[in-house]
């Protein structure tokens, strides 16, 4: 059964995404980023936003590939907010927002190619366990 | 007895007085109370019984602190009030007024009890007592002793013309406020106490676990099949083990709830004493506005709503130059001359308005004028002129997001920005305090009837001081309880001396940057835990006023932050927390040396339940079983004592006999006839042990009777009798 969501589509490095618009807060360009020296690479870095501590993720990284490039002031960024939790999704380009059929997890825009429709919750996990792994590990005397 | 005698720290004794002081407060308001709803008759038998438990329990109470002059006069005093029950009675129409007189005299009397004024007022209190046990002597008092009149204050006016000194800023509060911190203050030790004992308990039990690990692996070691006495016996200490271990997990949260509730209360006092209404800072800004209308004759007058609305005075203090900042741009840009105001057929006298109110957790201070607005289209032009927004961008944007490019949200425009639509300097200013008070600003205007700028605050902040200091090019903070001192350390020195002190140096460029440094570097000298080390920065910045923000659930694994602040042009600063410091630094300390370096190894003597009626005496009990191994949970009542016996099991009671529901010796009644404590070893605390007392004590095999006041050595007597 095809369903119509309602989506962002936006692009990070040469892949499409696309993310539900009810996990979407705001669109934003970010402000100063602050790097986290020991964080793994999935975390871009902190941002004030509103002045609240936003944490800007890697998609790449947080899926298990390779990092994109690092996040800086003025890049474009979606603001998640899922189960509580606020993140940021540095991206590359916003392209436009669509009501689009998923089937089954595979969801294509209206050229018929396919997007990588994000779950914010399961992003948000898996960064969690990458940090978790990190924050806990015995300091190397 | 002097305080040398008692078996508490100085900290732990100050803070069992001031229980102490609390609960003696509400007993002598008891009698006063009774004494008072007989008017002048004699009270009735149960008044009587009443007052004297609880001038019996503030006897017991007094000597476990150590107040001796206390004990001897609550003992007096329950010696009268024992006499009035007597026949024939003391008691005289004027007892009454005396009785009150007494409690009152008693109520200041805790309040100087261990200063040298003390003494000469127990004299006087102890020759009242007397006079109301026996009214028909003549009062053998000494003559009030003559005491000197402090001298009045001298002040020195103050020469003409001679500078005033500058006053310092003042908080304001009501004595009360200050009481529930102190109160919460005092259970936050205790708090910690349980919980340090609760730890000490399953560092035994990680012993004792390592223990029956070794036998099993000794009894699978042998060369045979292991005998299955070996591993039943090993499956039973296991079992126990794990019981106990459930059961300290438990208690261990319900403490640490505990914990909560009181840290909750003492952010909730805090905030209290930090709270004042927003009238200050209008009469502040009436007065701002008066000297603006007589330095320029514009006509202006200033309306004031919500001055009601409470909000930190710390805050407040430090929004006056924004206001002022924002009266100033009002006046100067916002408002028109008479003859423009005339002819848009508005009053010749503008109006400027501040208005406070609390949205949720915010505080919204709103300043508006009835002026000219500020020119979207001009601001537009000037953007793109000045190459700060390209004209595709100009041309989408709203004039919502043109006005917010005023305050220069996005950090690129601020600076110029107050040059921007002519609208005065200060601008970006107003936008740096409040955004380094956790707040932001926004604007909204609408042309030819006015401009409002609206602060959203948080109500209250939590101030802290810090050490902020550079590493990598960015800034971090440590908060500044936990720094004691900056150096200069050599390039490749893995230690440093500070104050004859042999410290290790953590290079922070090592562990937070990229490489390592090759010149003299500064150092910041960190302590935690009585642990110091000295960290190595490129440059320190200094200790700074900064509002601590958590991390949020994303970023709490990652220990080494403690939170993160937002400085004056909105970056983000992470907080370092001084204990991973230290981990780092003693990487071979095991974490048991770092929380407590003073408590010696702890051996487990097992679960005591402790019940009294006073909480000064359950908490002194608390501590001084703890010092012995004891994990100890406390009672107030019988009643309450019988509930928890039901659900644990208990290695020692410790009970005191009179109490309001469930006496001492009817719990003790009940606990014998329970199969799990026809043997449990029980102690009796009191004041009154007579020949029937100890009778009954023997019948019901209990242990010992201990009088009170209580001291270490008589309970390890008591003990040392199992």
């Amino acid at each position: 059964m095809a369903e119509l969501r309602n989506v962002i589509v936006f692009t990070i490095g040469a892949v499409r995404y696309a993310v539900e618009l009810r996990w979407v807060r705001e669109v934003v360009s970010l402000g100063f980023v602050t790097a986290v020296p020991t964080a793994p690479p999935a975390l871009g870095g902190v941002c004030n936003l509103h002045g609240t501590i936003l944490p800007v993720l890697d998609v790449g990284a947080v899926l298990g590939g390779p990092p994109g490039p690092p996040a800086r002031q003025g890049d474009g960024a979606l603001v998640l907010e899922t189960e509580g939790v606020i993140c940021a999704l540095r991206v590359d380009q916003v392209d436009h927002v669509a009501s689009l059929h998923e089937s089954g997890g595979a969801i294509v825009d209206a050229g018929g190619k396919p997007l990588t429709l994000l779950d914010p919750a399961v992003l948000v996990r898996l960064a969690l366990e990458l940090i978790t792994t990190v924050g806990t590990a015995e300091p190397v005397p | 007895m002097s305080d040398l005698d008692l078996d508490f720290d100085p900290d732990e004794l100050a803070m069992l007085r001031q229980l102490f002081r609390t609960e003696a407060q509400d007993a002598l308001e008891t009698v006063t109370t009774r004494v008072l709803a007989g008017g002048s008759a004699k009270p009735t038998h149960d008044a009587l019984t009443e007052m004297m438990r609880v001038t019996h329990t503030l006897k017991g109470a007094a000597g476990t602190v150590g107040l001796n002059t206390m004990v001897d006069l609550s003992h007096r005093l329950e010696s009268a009030l024992a006499a009035f029950g007597r026949e024939p009675s003391p008691w005289t129409p004027a007892t009454a007024d005396l009785l009150v007189e007494v409690t009152d005299a008693l109520r200041g009397y805790l309040d100087v009890a261990t200063e040298p004024a003390g003494e000469i007022a127990a004299v006087k209190i102890r020759d009242q007592i007397d006079q109301i046990a026996r009214p028909n002597r003549r009062p053998m008092s000494l003559p009030p002793p003559f005491v000197e009149p402090p001298p009045e204050p001298v002040i020195e006016p103050t020469p003409d013309g001679a500078p005033i000194p500058e006053t310092k800023a003042w908080l304001r509060v009501e004595p009360e406020r200050i009481d529930e911190l102190m109160s919460s203050a005092g259970e936050l030790l205790f708090d910690r106490t349980r919980i340090e004992r609760r730890v000490q308990l399953l560092r035994t039990l990680a012993r004792d676990l390592a223990r029956t690990r070794q036998n099993l692996h000794d009894a699978l070691d042998t060369p045979n099949a292991p005998s299955r006495a070996a591993l039943g016996e090993a499956e039973s200490e296991l079992a126990g083990q794990a019981a106990l271990l459930s059961q300290t997990t438990a208690a261990l949260l319900d403490e640490i709830e505990a914990l909560r509730r009181t840290i909750g209360e003492l952010q909730k006092s805090l905030t209290r004493i930090r709270m004042g209404p927003a009238r200050d800072l209008m009469t502040h800004a009436a007065r701002t506005l008066r000297a603006l209308r007589r330095a320029t004759g514009v006509h202006v007058e200033l309306r004031t709503i919500g001055e009601d609305t409470e909000f930190d005075k710390a805050v407040a203090e430090q929004l006056v130059d924004p206001i002022t900042q924002l009266l100033r741009n009002a006046v100067a840009h916002g408002v028109e001359p008479p003859a423009e105001r005339a002819a848009k057929g508005k009053p010749a006298t503008a109006t400027v308005t501040i208005r406070a109110r609390q949205d949720g957790n915010l505080l919204v201070l709103e300043v508006s004028d009835d002026g000219r607005g500020i020119d979207t289209a001009a601001l537009r032009e000037r953007l793109v002129s000045t190459g700060q927004w390209s004209a595709t961008r100009a041309e989408l944007a709203n004039d919502g997001e043109i006005l917010d490019a005023l305050l220069g949200s996005g950090v690129s425009v601020r600076g110029d920005a107050d040059e921007l639509a002519g609208r005065g300097i200060g601008i970006g200013l107003v936008r740096q305090t409040v955004s380094k008070l956790g707040g932001e600003v926004k604007v909204s205007s609408s042309p030819g009837r006015g401009t409002t700028f609206s602060l959203r605050l948080p109500l209250s902040t939590a101030l802290a001081q810090a050490m902020l200091f550079k590493v990598g090019g960015q800034v971090y903070a440590i908060p500044n309880v936990h720094v004691i001192d900056t150096t200069l350390v050599d390039a490749t020195a893995t230690t440093a001396t500070v104050r004859h002190e042999q410290l290790p140096v953590l290079r922070l460029e090592a562990l937070l940057g990229q490489g390592t440094a090759t010149d003299r570097r500064a150092g910041v000298v960190v302590s935690f835990a009585g642990k110091s080390l000295v960290c190595t920065v490129d440059k320190i910045i200094g200790p700074r006023e900064i509002i601590i923000k958590p991390l949020g659930p994303l970023l709490a694994p990652l220990t080494l932050y403690a939170g993160a602040t937002i400085s004056g042009s909105g970056k983000v600063q992470l907080i370092l927390d001084p204990a991973q410091l230290v981990r780092r630094a003693y990487p071979d300390a095991p974490d048991a040396a770092i929380d407590d370096a003073g408590s010696a190894p702890m051996v487990l003597a097992g679960r005591a339940l402790v019940i009294d009626d006073s909480r000064a005496i359950r908490e002194a009990m608390t501590s001084m079983l703890g010092r012995e191994g004891w994990i100890v949970d406390v009672a107030e009542d019988g009643a309450r004592a019988l509930q928890m016996t039901r659900q644990l099991r208990y290695d020692l009671i410790v009970t005191d006999l009179e109490m309001p529901e469930l006496g001492g010796f009817d719990l003790i009644v009940h606990l014998r006839k329970d199969e799990r404590f026809k043997t449990t070893p029980i102690v009796i605390i009191t004041s009154r042990a007579n020949p029937e007392h100890r009778r009954r004590a023997r019948d019901l095999g209990v242990l010992a009777l201990v009088a009170k006041p209580i001291t270490r050595r008589k309970l390890l007597e008591a003990l040392a009798t199992r």
